[in-house]
């Protein structure tokens, strides 16, 4: 699930409007729509947020929104599939898919709140939901060892990226700003108080200033914690990367030339850094889209992490 | 051979009393906030003499090469003495020519021991 079916999910909350959940929970073949998928649907027909299943599903799960509603029972949806059926949707031969359609109910609503919480806290979570039976619909938060079955879907939140960014300059401010609206945790550290404000960096989750060599000794780097160095500034990249190429960070990039990121890892191969883990580093950072701009080169760095989070690159 | 001699670069690669106190009786951070050269020093003081010294940072090859030495130096010295450091003994314990635009480099950590004595 991501931050956009969160931030849905809480408007609709907010606005107390009555909507009705689809899920993908099952499918056959291969298709485009991952299980998990989430449509909303009002009383109306109409769709809320982005998403959609797709082709005839969504014309089956709209008509039967209503009744949900109505009835304030959720169902589940098997569709056979034609051939015709499973182009529309992405399916590349005919299959079938399962929908769970329910009423967004307080309860509902209070433990995607709380999902939301964990999850932004970077706390993976599951939710499982009983799809069959007199308990349809009833949901529960598990740890995420439990299993699938017939009749429950366990539907597994892992936590947002942190892409952690050293240095608080001119392509750090849009770097936050697009980081953020791809759904990314963003967390920004720099040693000086007066460009690390909060002011500059309005959309940043975190911000920590001190010693950058200190902090980074001290925070917890992941698979899911790209880094970026922007500080163009050797008493930070060195230390940063010298702690960084311990962890098993998918993405570390500093901001250079070619030229200087050899001087960088040379003076870490000095220091007994093995070349294959110098490897990692990524000078100049950033995908080639001749830019020049501070936001033309955030854009190229986003782009990059995004490739590299996503198996591209 | 290296830009500002065979002392800084000896102490910037190999940073005397580099580290932290576990309970330092006194501690001051600062930063330069216009090239970000941010330091942290930690002395242990016993009957008003300096027992022991510590610092961390984020500093350039000369602002690192000053904190060491001065670690160095003001161990075992009175802490009034401390405060009154020349700053003419820091420059000439460099042994180099530093420049007029990095000098501020090197009274960074002087600064601020200064500061906390």
């Amino acid at each position: 699930m991501s931050h956009e079916t969160f931030e849905l999910i809480e408007r609709l909350r907010r606005a107390r409007t009555p909507a009705a959940m689809a899920t993908l929970v099952r499918t056959t073949g291969t298709t485009p729509r991952k299980e998990g998928t989430k449509m909303f649907v009002g009383s109306a027909g109409e769709i809320f947020g982005s998403v959609t299943i797709g082709g005839c599903v969504d014309a089956r799960v709209i008509e039967q929104a209503g009744e949900v509603l109505r009835d304030a029972t959720p169902r589940l949806l098997h569709l056979d599939l034609g051939d015709e059926e499973a182009w529309e949707i992405g399916l590349t031969c005919g299959g079938a898919v399962d929908v769970f359609l329910e009423p967004m109910t307080d309860g509902a609503f209070e433990l995607y709140e709380h999902a939301r919480r964990e999850w932004q806290a970077g706390r993976a979570v599951a939710i499982a939901t009983t799809l069959n039976g007199d308990g349809a619909g009833s949901r529960s938060l598990v740890d995420t060892n439990a299993r699938t079955t017939d009749d429950v879907y366990v539907e597994l939140l892992r936590p947002p990226s942190t892409l952690v960014i050293f240095g608080a300059g001119a392509v750090a401010m849009p770097l936050v700003t697009y980081a953020k609206s791809l759904g990314f945790r963003t967390l920004l550290v720099d040693g000086r108080e007066r460009y690390a404000t909060r002011e500059r960096f309005p959309d940043a989750d975190e911000i920590r200033v001190g010693i950058v060599s200190e902090i980074v000794e001290t925070m917890e780097i992941n698979a899911r914690t790209p880094l970026v160095l922007v500080a163009h500034d050797a008493k930070i990249d060195v230390p940063v990367l010298r702690q960084a190429l311990t962890t098993n960070a998918p993405y570390i990039g500093v901001l250079g030339s070619s030229r200087r990121g050899a001087a960088l890892k040379q003076l870490l191969r000095e220091e007994g850094v093995a070349d294959e883990q110098l490897q990692r580093v990524r000078v100049p950072v950033g995908l080639d889209i001749g830019g020049g701009s501070a936001a033309e080169i955030a854009l190229s760095i986003i782009a990059e992490v995004v490739a590299v989070m996503n198996g591209r690159r | 051979m290296t830009a500002y001699g065979s002392v800084i670069h000896d102490h910037s690669r190999n940073p005397r009393n580099y580290g932290s106190l576990d309970e330092p009786d006194l501690r001051r951070e600062e930063v330069n906030p216009l090239c970000g050269d941010r330091v942290r020093i930690e002395l242990a003081v016993r009957d008003g003499v300096v027992e022991a010294a510590r610092f961390r940072g984020d500093l350039c090859t000369i602002a690192k090469a000053a904190t060491s030495l001065l670690t160095v130096a003001v161990i075992g010295m009175k802490i009034d003495d401390v405060r009154e450091f020349p700053e003419e003994r820091l420059f000439a314990a460099l042994e180099a020519e530093i420049p007029r635009a990095r000098r501020q480099c090197a009274l960074l950590p002087l600064q601020v021991l200064r500061m906390m004595t």
